[in-house]
């Protein structure tokens, strides 16, 4: 009798067992895939990792280096990575328009997956395109090593907001990528600053100037942002939602970013 | 008989040990996009502050939806249930011409906004608690309105429950498909092919244009991205839809 009885609660402890596993089987947003590789045909990700200066990522050739590096340490190095980044006008200096710096597409993510079929398709630039929308997802806007972003509310923790938590961990929420960039993947052109002074600013807004507020106003360190999953901040834009609490690092988790941004292979 | 005693008090030491780690596992691997419990401190949920939810059930017949008439009155009472019964809800539907009988658009039903969930009223963030400012921002009349997209997103399109609707990556069944029979302008097709499962009274033939309410799929349409495989209740979970819609207040 108790032989049986306790063949029944091995039984369900297995069943239950069994279960669970397959549930956690599924990849958690943070998560490496299990032995997997990048495709071959990789030519776009997110930055699995901050440059960890906040705005400042050593302006755009530091960015550009940041991704190289990212996309060599992966076996991914063979081609020219471009971050997914505009700066603005200065005198003497004329604007970069991040879409002219990541080629014609069309773009593919870790799994080989198309993210855009070309320039058009990704920014929307017609009304059908605009409506139909890329194909960025939660689930394609993969890192170079095939995590998902944790996204909005994947991991409701209040330290989420805290750098010196979210450094030490992969699974907080980090869907924020740095773009600078307007819908249309140009740079702003008006006088306020969008792109942490042109990548080199690590600088948080005077004392008592930021009030929560996170749109772009005269001497405020500031950098537009845009969402993989494409879930929060008023729009879900991929690239154009809003702006941050400053440049700082420990700016970024504020409003659940870490200073990541998207890399394209310009060829 | 005492080591048999043993033996049994061990393997339920050991049960309890590996399905609590499996399921603190499981709790873990699950993200969380259920309600979310709202922080202490948070407002009283106030649900007359709702002005737009997704059906949390369907009518359970397919695209048969009682026409334009049915699906309000399921929105009335879902919305009634929840204690939104004071305003006036409408289906977020289209309906294609007929003899007789002009096209009825999507947009033209639902009031002019601005229209608000209830979950983020509940969560306290009122900033997120908007799904879009008036009818131009929600179907993107403008090109950059267009690229930009409106705040309907996984995270704020919930149900009169305050739940998200279980889309791509969650676990079955997934319901991220809503009937909407409609262009992304928010206009009933103008062409002959049905899309509108026959102005919603077919549960067999026809087809049904759906958006994704957490926009992955076909693109980020989250009112036009493809069409359902049929009109019965089987052929809409086919295709990841359980003939949800999305109900706005008018007033």
């Amino acid at each position: 009798m108790t032989g049986i009885k306790t063949s029944a609660l091995l039984l369900s402890c297995t069943v239950s067992l069994a279960s669970s596993v397959l549930l956690a089987q599924v990849q958690r947003p943070g998560e490496y895939p299990r032995g997997e590789k990048p495709s071959l045909m990789m030519s776009f990700f997110v930055t699995s990792e901050p440059v960890g200066d906040g705005g400042n990522l050593g302006g755009l050739a530091g960015a550009d280096a940041h991704c190289q590096s990212l996309a060599t340490a992966v076996g991914a190095g063979n081609r020219t990575w471009h971050a997914y980044l505009s700066t603005q006008a200065r005198p003497e200096q004329p604007a970069v328009n991040a879409r002219d710096r990541i080629g014609k597409g069309p773009w593919y993510n870790f799994k080989g997956e198309m993210i855009a079929q070309d320039l058009a398709h990704l920014h929307g630039d017609t009304m059908e395109l605009a409506h139909r929308g890329n194909n960025l997802n939660k689930l394609t806007g993969l890192t170079e090593k095939g995590q998902i972003v944790p996204g909005l509310y994947d991991y409701s923790d209040p330290r989420d907001n805290d750098w010196d938590y979210a450094k030490a961990t992969r699974f907080s929420t980090r869907h924020e990528m740095l773009t600078g960039t307007q819908t249309d993947g140009t740079a702003f052109t008006d006088g306020v600053d969008h792109t942490c002074d042109n990548w080199t600013s690590n600088k948080s807004p005077a004392p008592g100037t930021s009030n929560g507020n996170l749109n772009a106003a005269d001497g405020r360190p500031n950098a537009q942002i845009g969402f993989p999953d494409r879930n929060g901040g008023g729009s879900g834009s991929w690239n154009s939602a809003h702006g941050t609490r400053g440049c700082a690092q420990a700016d970024l988790p504020k409003t659940h970013g870490i200073g990541l941004y998207y890399c394209f292979a310009s060829n | 008989m005492a080591e048999k005693h043993i033996s049994k008090q061990l393997a339920h030491v050991v049960c309890t040990w590996m399905l609590a780690s499996c399921l603190m596992l499981a709790q873990q691997s699950a993200p969380n996009t259920q309600g979310v419990t709202p922080p202490p401190g948070s407002p009283t949920p106030t649900p007359a502050r709702m002005t737009f939810f997704v059906t949390s059930v369907g009518l359970g017949k397919g695209g048969d939806l009682g026409g334009l008439a049915g699906a309000d009155a399921h929105c009335q009472a879902l919305a009634a249930a929840v204690g939104a019964g004071g305003h006036t809800w409408h289906a977020y539907l289209s309906t294609q011409a007929r003899p007789g009988q002009p096209a009825v658009n999507a947009r033209d039903r639902i009031g002019t906004g601005p229209w608000f969930n209830w979950s983020f009223a509940q969560l306290g963030a009122p900033q997120n608690a908007i799904i879009s400012a008036d009818l131009a921002e929600l179907h993107g009349d403008t090109l950059v309105q267009a690229q930009r997209g409106s705040n309907l997103f996984k995270q704020s399109t919930r149900n009169e429950h305050g739940e998200v609707i279980h889309g791509i990556g969650d676990t079955p069944p997934i319901q991220h498909e809503i009937l909407t029979g409609s262009k992304w302008d928010g206009r009933a097709y103008m062409d002959n092919a049905d899309h509108t499962c026959n102005n919603w009274t077919s549960s067999s033939t026809g087809s049904a244009q759906v958006g994704h309410s957490d926009r992955i799929g076909n693109g980020s349409s989250w009112n036009s991205s493809n069409a359902t495989n049929g009109c019965s209740q089987a052929a809409l979970e086919s295709s990841g839809g359980a003939g949800l819609f999305y109900c706005f207040a008018v007033n």
